[in-house]
């Protein structure tokens, strides 16, 4: 992972929101490197934040929102400083595309598939009428659609979830980006469909050489399609590593949490683990780790200082105190211990 | 379509069928003092008689209406009882209609740019200067009575802006006034609706996504949000257009425009049987075309609706 170029570099993102007159603090310095080529999954509950700062890539922040402070630097352009439609235009579709969370909802019900597909190809491939029509077919056909030419005229409402969820990737694919953001791309969608969906997602990444970001809730899909994974909580990045170190070695309290409460990890007859408390009141300022007041076992300084990314290995860090040479050592819960073990084989091999 | 289209033509028909029917047996109800007017007491019994075998009034039920239907179906509305005497009433509208027609016409059309745009101009900038002027704008028409800011325009605007106070055909000048008061009202229901769909297509998903895809938000508006925010306007639409037909009361009365508004009730109160039917017959048939061409419009613009199949769309 070192070898490889930094393609879009996040850096201390402060994104905040107007709502009823009060100010709502939604990403908090979060820092990220994305590399060209690889596929990041970022994680995380409900309300952490996940899909508002990949909108920020993208200038779809709703009305409300804004970028306060930090950069988003990609292909040399601060992102972060961009103001004006007419400089989102250049990075939209062309650079940077999306597939959204509900496919029911995400296409315009009065067009055609084959026009709302050809918008995108007019618009980003230079193409016109006929040529651009072709493209369509050829592009119908690359997401799995079969007979392309006649469901090119057809409406939305003639399609399934499933099958829509692949116009809507047709779109992003068509615009020839260079990252490809998917939004809880199948939360919508019927678990058996959803495998196809993500197959799908990850032959398009290797056909034409996509860097993804997942954005999920799903452990299931982030095992399925990551190289990498991001943890969030509270509008910022608390671990990020591998697939494997997030996995098997997780180094944050959030993290433990979370992947204790998996199904596949509780122990039989024993009740599931869950997260007690809600997560953090946005409105008001967090001191020290966000995750300190839901955490039984939080040091005293938690609650005061903010911890610092530490580094466990090249590709794996994580903001814990635990991890500093002076904090206490702290067992993990056994389904993570169980995990770790796994993980020593595994690294011993 | 086409068996569609015939299919509903011969409901048509039988829901025409029954209006007229059920009118022209209530019109027989009305007390019969009421076909003299001011001239009952004037007029001894067998006068009285006279004038209403003259009328067909005396003849059984069943064979008045026979006629009725004979006369319609051979497309004469007949003659006028009261309102103007033995004058044919397809010669009374030929006069009145072209005035309402043509500023009903003239204000719809008014309503309708006028409305939309303001409607787009207020969803654009929601919750902003625009948006607050308009939405004073349509709470203003809504609240306070027509008739007020009717004769508000009638006496101060004509005087402001040097028009003639009362319609005559051969001055243009005089046409003005009468067309926009018509319009105030379809401009704010207008432009409520837009705002209210346009804000309601602005938040939806697939503008996100045409966003996302890199399209300027310009072309976003006209190419998606438009269409799917005046599906919902464009099947009231030819009801609307034909209505203006049957002119508006109060502009006419008090322009002294010679149009078809106030005529109805007119003749309902003078009893004048032929000219309430023959008004009947037409509102109704404009009542029913307008609907079918409503549904006709809102399939042209929206391919989910399928007017074939019960159900609709899945």
């Amino acid at each position: 992972m070192e070898d490889k170029k930094v393609i879009l570099s996040v850096k201390d993102l402060v994104v905040k929101f107007r709502l009823r007159g009060k100010i709502l603090t939604a990403i908090r310095e979060a820092s990220l490197d994305l590399y060209e080529g690889e596929s990041l999954a970022i994680v995380g509950e409900s309300g952490s934040g996940k899909s508002v700062f990949t909108k920020t890539f993208m200038g779809l922040l709703d009305a409300n929102g804004w970028v306060d402070s930090g950069s988003i630097m990609f292909e040399g352009q601060d992102l972060a400083k961009f103001k004006s439609e007419k400089d989102w235009l250049k990075i939209r579709g062309k650079n940077i595309a999306m597939v959204f969370q509900d496919p029911m909802t995400s296409l315009n019900p009065l067009k055609t598939i084959g026009k709302q597909v050809q918008e995108a190809v007019e618009l980003h491939q230079g193409l016109r009428k006929q040529e651009a029509k072709e493209a369509v077919i050829e592009i119908l056909k690359d997401v799995g659609i079969s007979e392309s030419e006649r469901r090119y005229k057809q409406y939305p409402y003639e399609f399934s979830g499933g099958m829509r969820q692949r116009v809507v990737i047709a779109i992003a694919i068509a615009c020839k980006p260079k990252i490809l953001i998917c939004d809880e791309p199948t939360t919508a969608l019927d678990v058996t469909i959803q495998a196809q969906i993500l197959n799908l997602l990850k032959r398009l990444k290797d056909k034409y050489n996509l860097t993804t970001i997942y954005i999920t809730h799903d452990l299931g899909v982030v095992a399925n399609v990551a190289d990498r994974i991001a943890v969030m909580y509270a509008g910022d990045i608390i671990e990020i590593g591998t697939c494997e170190e997030v996995f098997y070695n997780p180094q944050h309290r959030y993290t433990w949490a979370l992947l204790s409460s998996l199904p596949q990890l509780g122990i039989k007859g024993k009740p599931l683990h869950s997260i007690k408390g809600t997560p953090p009141n946005l409105f008001y300022d967090i001191k020290g780790d966000a995750f300190a007041p839901r955490n039984p076992k939080a040091l005293k300084i938690d609650f005061i200082k903010k911890p610092p990314y530490f580094s466990v290995s090249p590709t794996h860090k994580a903001k814990t105190w635990l991890l500093d040479p002076r904090a206490p050592k702290a067992e993990p819960p056994e389904s993570i211990a169980a995990l770790r073990k796994q993980w020593r084989m595994i690294k011993n091999d | 379509m086409l068996r569609y289209s015939l299919k509903r033509l011969a409901q048509s028909m039988v829901t025409l069928f029954i209006i007229i029917t059920v009118v022209f047996l209530l019109l027989r109800l009305m007390p019969e003092e009421g076909y003299f007017g001011q001239a009952y007491e004037k007029l001894d019994e067998a006068q009285r008689e006279a004038i209403l075998t003259s009328m067909g009034l005396r003849d059984p039920i069943h064979i008045q209406l026979l006629k009725f239907y004979k006369s319609i179906l051979s497309g004469d509305l007949g003659t006028s009882m009261i309102y103007r005497p033995k004058v044919p009433i397809a010669e009374i509208l030929r006069a009145k209609i072209p005035y309402s027609l043509y500023f009903g016409l003239t204000a719809v059309l008014i309503s309708l740019v006028a409305g939309v745009s303001l409607g787009i101009i207020m969803a654009k900038s929601k919750s902003k200067i625009w948006d607050k002027l308009g939405t004073g704008y349509i709470v203003f028409i809504n609240a306070v009575p027509a008739a007020v800011y009717y004769l508000f325009i009638q006496l101060y605007v004509t005087d402001i802006l040097k028009l003639p106070i009362l319609f005559k055909p051969d001055n243009p000048s005089s046409w003005i006034l009468p067309a926009i008061s018509m319009s105030l009202g379809g401009t704010a229901s207008y432009a409520m609706w837009m705002r209210r769909y346009m804000v309601d297509e602005l938040n939806k998903d697939y503008v996100r996504l045409a966003k996302a895809k890199g399209l300027k938000s310009k072309a976003i508006m006209v190419r998606h949000v438009f269409r799917n925010a005046f599906v919902p306007m464009a099947q009231y639409l030819p009801s609307t257009l034909l209505y203006t037909i049957s002119g508006s009361i109060y502009i006419e009365s008090l322009y002294s425009i010679p149009g078809m508004g106030g005529l109805l009730v007119d003749v309902i109160q003078r009893q004048d049987n032929t000219v309430v039917q023959a008004l009947v017959l037409i509102y109704s048939s404009i009542g029913i075309i307008g609907l079918f061409l409503g549904d006709i419009l809102m399939a042209l613009f929206d391919p989910r609706i399928n007017l074939q199949k019960k159900g609709g769309a899945r």
